[in-house]
């Protein structure tokens, strides 16, 4: 994640830079994206470039006479395809930002903000848990002067959401997730030791103080 | 600013490079329908001279409509001089043939002392309605065409123009 400065008064640039991260760090997680949603709309818009590009070639060879019937016919496919386009952005893609499978698991995150406001609307449809919505503001993961930090970011996003809880255990914060959803068997509390719960088994010591309150 | 395109996936690289090229493509299917629907290979021309003043003045910005066959005198025309690709706008002062006969047109610039015979190519003394003229004017805009003939005077401009939209369009997010 490189350090790239935005201007944290732009929502636009503030939802998009998240939405990079969101993929960035999904499919660091090793979540497979799918990538039928964004192929098609590709295909779609290239197809009418296509068309029109070949339009502007046969009239500068051709001329305009020899041409009409042709340009008649490419202006009405176009429009359709701008047509089938604009509906593929509006009613399919619908904020989708992100559709992937880990583990058979299938989930898709569609983002959203809200003029004036500067909160993070997100939907996580997950074949495994249905749909929830989760919201946080910006300023959770952007510093005062535009800095987008990783950190606060993963762990908002596995503590609040199973799927990537369960992909990376590191950032799911024990006490949000209890919160949240009860433990899965993978993550029992361990009776040994000092009484902190690290489902990965790494050592858990360097999370600090919501750690340390669980006494065994 | 550059940084924000290197980071991005090629998927959505492409998805930039698309908007550009489809503000482009569209603009020119738009340009493309029109000249359909007028049946006129250039439904919008700028005055460049001002052979017809009072009435138009250069750089004003005209419309035109083709479908209609049966040009009258007092009409202003659009016509090409065959040969070369410089639209001339005129009024029709005369007439020959029409209906069965192929039309036949002679203009004149209301501005200009003489007829159009000098202007048309060598050995020709009439304009063919059907093959020489673009369309006649239906509407105009006054002053708003200048534009064109900055940027085909100076044609860097064009040049300017174009990869300053290029920037803005690929890099813009929203």
């Amino acid at each position: 994640m490189g350090d790239t400065k935005i201007s944290p008064h732009s929502l636009a640039e503030l939802k998009n830079t998240t939405d990079d991260a969101l993929g960035n760090y999904l499919r660091g997680l090793k979540f497979e994206q799918d990538n039928t949603r964004l192929d098609v709309r590709l295909a779609i818009g290239y197809a009418s470039v296509v068309i029109a590009a070949a339009t502007f070639a046969a009239d500068y060879k051709l001329g305009w006479e020899a041409t009409k019937t042709w340009t008649a016919v490419a202006v009405v496919a176009y429009a359709l395809l701008n047509g089938a386009f604009t509906y593929w952005m509006w009613a399919v893609e619908k904020g989708c930002v992100f559709t992937g499978v880990r583990e058979g698991n299938k989930i898709s995150v569609a983002s959203k903000t809200k003029k004036h406001d500067p909160t993070y609307y997100l939907t996580i449809s997950s074949a495994n848990s249905g749909s929830k919505q989760i919201t946080a503001p910006f300023t959770t993961w952007f510093t005062a002067d535009g800095y987008f930090v990783a950190k606060p970011f993963q762990q908002w996003l596995a503590s609040s959401v199973e799927a990537i809880g369960n992909a990376d255990s590191k950032n799911a914060l024990r006490d949000q997730r209890d919160e949240i959803a009860s433990p899965s068997p993978e993550v029992e509390l361990t009776p040994q030791g000092n009484g902190t719960a690290d489902a990965s088994g790494t050592d858990g010591k360097a999370k600090g103080s919501k750690r340390s309150k669980r006494k065994g | 600013m550059f940084s924000a395109l290197g980071n991005l996936q090629p998927r959505q690289l492409a998805a930039q490079i698309l908007n550009f090229a489809l503000v482009l493509s569209t603009a020119f299917m738009l340009w493309k329908g029109l000249s359909v629907f007028t049946n006129s290979s250039s439904p919008i021309v700028v005055v460049l001279s001002g052979s017809m003043e009072p009435a138009f003045q250069r750089g004003d910005l005209l419309f035109l409509w083709n479908r209609g066959q049966e040009t009258q005198v007092g009409e202003i025309v659009v016509y090409n001089v065959r040969g070369k690709d410089i639209p001339i706008v005129h009024r029709v002062i005369r007439r020959f043939g029409g209906g069965s006969a192929p039309l036949q047109l002679l203009t004149k610039g209301d501005n200009n002392a003489a007829d159009d015979t000098e202007l048309y190519a060598r050995g020709q003394s009439y304009l063919d309605r059907s093959k020489d003229v673009i369309g006649s004017v239906v509407g105009y805009v006054p002053f708003v065409g200048y534009v064109t003939i900055l940027l085909s005077e100076y044609p860097w401009l064009k040049t300017a123009m174009l990869g300053f939209m290029a920037l803005t369009v690929v890099l813009q997010r929203e």
